[in-house]
């Protein structure tokens, strides 16, 4: 009988990380931001630039959240407030709210001042809280904080009674902000605020490297492993966390700022908990207390979003994703592509099935390929495609109630399946649960794009922390007990 | 004053039926965080679901004309449907997100929660749509019924809430202190792995525990949909978060705390809307909840634990 080989499988992911790993950290760093930087030159499409500045964006706030959660190990659910904070200041410093004016290196600056300080009044009397219990009151100051933004459009000062102030615009926001303008350079493309971003992005993860290699950062990486050890050996926990909480506080001030700048208008919807939750699922996502980890999944969460806008792309992103999992997850690779022809076959099927005893329960496919000159390459090959797929499905008429009863069988099916040991019954019943699927991405799913991003988001969380629950690129830590 | 007085007791009863909703969605944070240390994120939703269950068999046994069943027996049937509902979709929330992460880092099954939060939401979206949906508790007790105590007017609809989520109470309180289940439950919350060598079934205790939690969350599900009429797929998020503080007001893993916390809670809630401002409803509950974590950083019934190294 011959012995299991003993070398351990790695998988594509660990070796790619590993050749990369081994390029010194500046030469990685420059690489990436020149990679980034040159965005702008490839593409003159404002929509790309946009979604560029916006991972930007995301990645600071991610890399910032990282030092006060990944390093420190606070939990702070308030974060989303003083990202909110920096964005309401910088409105108010340069609007014709108030009519203040000030140049933008000051508002940066004071901006950043407030974010400290407010971190640190925040912070002083709550880090006596222990971790779930310091969850819940910054999660209450968070929410304080979206309910002022509503609320503080009427003030009454209660010294000059019928005096009422509108300080924060309420639902209508704050509107006609100044743009950022250094140095009598006025920002006011997307791509000049995409570099003003990419700067920031650079300079903040330059600073937390630093700081991360420092006295204060090993203190920090000590304390979150295990802050009663790191109190026993004489580490004042308590400066060193409210340092971080603040630093935290200030980076998202600054970022709120700039964001404030670029969209020249702050609204309270842009500081709600959706945004936060995002944020954590970025962090988690690259892995925790990894800056490079932050960066990819901001990267990751802001655009597959952007991806999935279009139903058509979205579709073609769909089955390739499928045929793909299929063929990595199962093994052998041939049983992957039994499966998928079995499916394929199962479709075909009940489709000539419907065609011949009900006829009339089908739609004709409701696709037309767009005319040459109006479209690009990809967009004719993906409706095509879905030309095909529509008439391999079987397309209701009234796709309503079926469609709602097959996702409330397919999501059971999937997570029992999910749970299956391997083995020839599984593979038989994986037949008809991929099929489910195909069935109700193309009669609920496809209709609804704003709501199956969600769930798509949703169930990548799920099984993310699932299969690697340290993260893309998190390293398994060593439990001591 | 004058007007404070004649107010108190009308406010007392708003804020004993609010309370009353969140000590039941608190009680399911409370008892996995006992077990687990987990924050369970995908509370609020179980008690959506639970909403819907109900309006569902709501609207099924009592159509336009006249109920099909007297109404006693069709509140009962929306609260057993909710309660065994929810208690399934508890299980297997835990079977599917949280099971496999047991010996991840503790952000992991945070961020799994999260993710299963979200789903749940978007499923109920896709299915039946964003609006709202009105349970018509007119048709099962009549608006004008209820109890006069001199000026005081308690609706039948709040006597019913409060009525029924002290039953639960009691019912949860006998099963957690005086029987075999809850002493293995209490075991367990106290230390797992000597609970295990003693005998006790782990993982059979957390799954019971889920299916409570989740059960109390259905129920307060539909006493919500009883009183406030209106059912929609996003309420669970701030219920949720709700329970959630009033589990911490009380000391979170502690039992009689979340019952205590969730009426707490509703009373401020209820005060802060009828003697200060609608608009600051959120600000001063959270005001309160930072001043008695300070004076009491364990929550009010929750005791120090003594950490181990």
């Amino acid at each position: 009988m011959a012995s299991p080989p003993l070398t351990t499988r790695r998988d594509a992911l660990t070796r790619a990380l590993e050749r990369w790993n081994a390029l010194p950290a500046t030469a990685r760093f420059f690489i990436l931001l020149a990679a980034a930087a040159s965005v702008p030159l490839l593409t003159s499409n404002d929509y790309v630039i946009r979604i560029a500045g916006n991972v930007c964006l995301f990645a600071t706030l991610a890399v910032a959240l990282n030092v006060v959660v990944g390093y420190a190990g606070l939990l702070d659910l308030g974060f989303i407030a003083f990202y909110g904070i920096g964005a309401y200041t910088y409105a108010i410093l340069s609007s014709d709210q108030f009519g203040i004016h000030w140049p933008s290196w000051a508002s940066l600056i004071f901006i950043g001042l407030v974010g400290l300080v407010s971190g640190f009044l925040l912070g002083s009397p709550s880090l006596r809280l222990l971790g779930d219990y310091l969850a819940i009151v910054t999660l209450g100051f968070g929410l304080v904080f979206a309910q002022l933004a509503l609320t503080l459009d009427r003030v009454e000062l209660p010294w000059h009674p019928g005096v009422i102030i509108n300080l924060t615009g309420g639902t209508n926001g704050i509107v006609r902000l100044d743009p950022l303008s250094f140095f009598g350079f006025q920002l006011h493309t997307v791509t000049h605020y995409f570099y003003a971003l990419l700067v920031w992005l650079a300079l903040v993860l330059i600073i937390v490297h630093r700081l991360n290699q420092s006295r204060i950062g090993r203190a920090w990486r000590s304390m979150g492993e295990d802050a009663l050890a790191a109190e026993t050996m004489g580490m004042p926990t308590r400066r060193l966390k409210l340092l971080a909480f603040s630093c935290g506080s200030a980076i998202a001030g600054i970022t709120g700022g700039i964001f404030a700048a670029w969209q020249q208008s702050v609204f309270p919807q842009n500081f709600s908990t959706d945004v936060l939750i995002t944020l954590y699922a970025m962090m988690v996502l690259g892995g925790i207390s990894n800056l490079g980890g932050a960066v990819l999944g901001a990267g990751v969460l802001a655009i597959a979003p952007e991806l999935l806008r279009s139903p058509e792309l979205a579709r073609l992103i769909f089955y390739a994703a499928l045929v793909f999992g299929l063929l990595l997850f199962t093994r052998p690779r041939r049983n992957g592509l039994l499966v998928l022809v079995s499916v394929i076959g199962l479709g075909a099927l009940l489709r000539l099935g419907v065609q011949a005893f009900a006829p009339d329960w089908l739609s004709p496919p409701t696709l037309e390929v767009a005319a040459v000159s109006v479209s690009t390459a990809i967009d004719r090959f993906s409706q095509q495609f879905g030309i095909y797929v529509q008439g391999w499905i079987v397309l209701l008429k009234e796709p309503l109630l079926v469609g709602n009863l097959a996702f409330a069988v397919m999501i059971p099916a999937l997570l029992a399946l999910s749970r299956m040991k391997p083995g020839r019954i599984k593979l038989l019943l994986t037949i008809p649960a991929v099929y489910l699927l195909v069935f109700v991405w193309e009669t609920r799913l496809a209709a609804e794009p704003a709501v199956t991003r969600l769930l798509l988001i949703g169930g990548l969380l799920v099984t993310l922390m699932i299969f690697r629950p340290n993260g893309l690129l998190g390293r398994r830590k060593v439990e001591i007990v | 004053m004058e007007d404070f007085l004649t107010q108190l007791p009308q406010q007392l009863v708003n804020g004993l039926t609010l309370g009353s909703v969140y000590a039941l969605i608190a009680l399911g944070y409370s008892m996995v965080y006992g077990i687990l240390q987990l924050l369970n994120f995908a509370h609020g939703d179980v008690y959506m679901v639970g909403a819907f269950i109900g309006f569902g068999v709501l609207t099924a046994l009592v159509p336009q004309a006249a109920p099909l069943l007297p109404p006693a027996i069709v509140i009962i049937l929306m609260l057993l449907a909710a309660m065994l509902g929810c208690g399934l979709l508890g299980v297997g929330i835990e079977w599917f997100a949280y099971r496999p992460l047991r010996n991840a880092p503790r952000i992991a099954p945070l961020i799994s929660a999260l993710g299963t939060s979200i789903l749940i939401q978007n499923a109920i979206q896709l299915t039946l749509t964003a609006n709202y949906r009105v349970y018509r508790t007119e048709k099962v007790i009549p608006l004008a019924a209820g109890i006069d105590i001199g000026d005081l007017h308690i609706s039948a609809t709040r006597a019913l809430v409060i009525l029924a989520a002290i039953v639960l109470m009691l019912a949860l309180t006998y099963l957690v202190q005086r029987t075999k289940l809850g002493r293995a439950m209490r075991a367990v919350a106290i230390d797992r792995e000597a609970a295990a060598t003693m005998g006790v079934n782990v993982d059979r205790i957390i799954v019971l525990t889920f299916f409570i939690g989740s059960a109390l969350a259905g129920a307060a599900g539909v006493l919500t949909g009883l009183v406030f009429t209106r059912v929609w797929h996003t309420m669970g998020f701030n219920a949720g978060l709700k329970g959630f503080t009033a589990a911490v007001v009380g000391g979170i893993g502690n039992v009689p705390g979340a019952m205590l916390g969730g009426m707490l809670l509703g009373l401020v809630e209820a005060f802060a809307v009828g003697f200060i401002s609608p608009a600051f409803k959120e600000v001063i509950t959270f005001v309160v909840l930072i001043i008695i974590l300070l004076i009491r950083p364990r929550g009010l019934l929750g005791t120090a634990v003594i950490q181990k190294v």
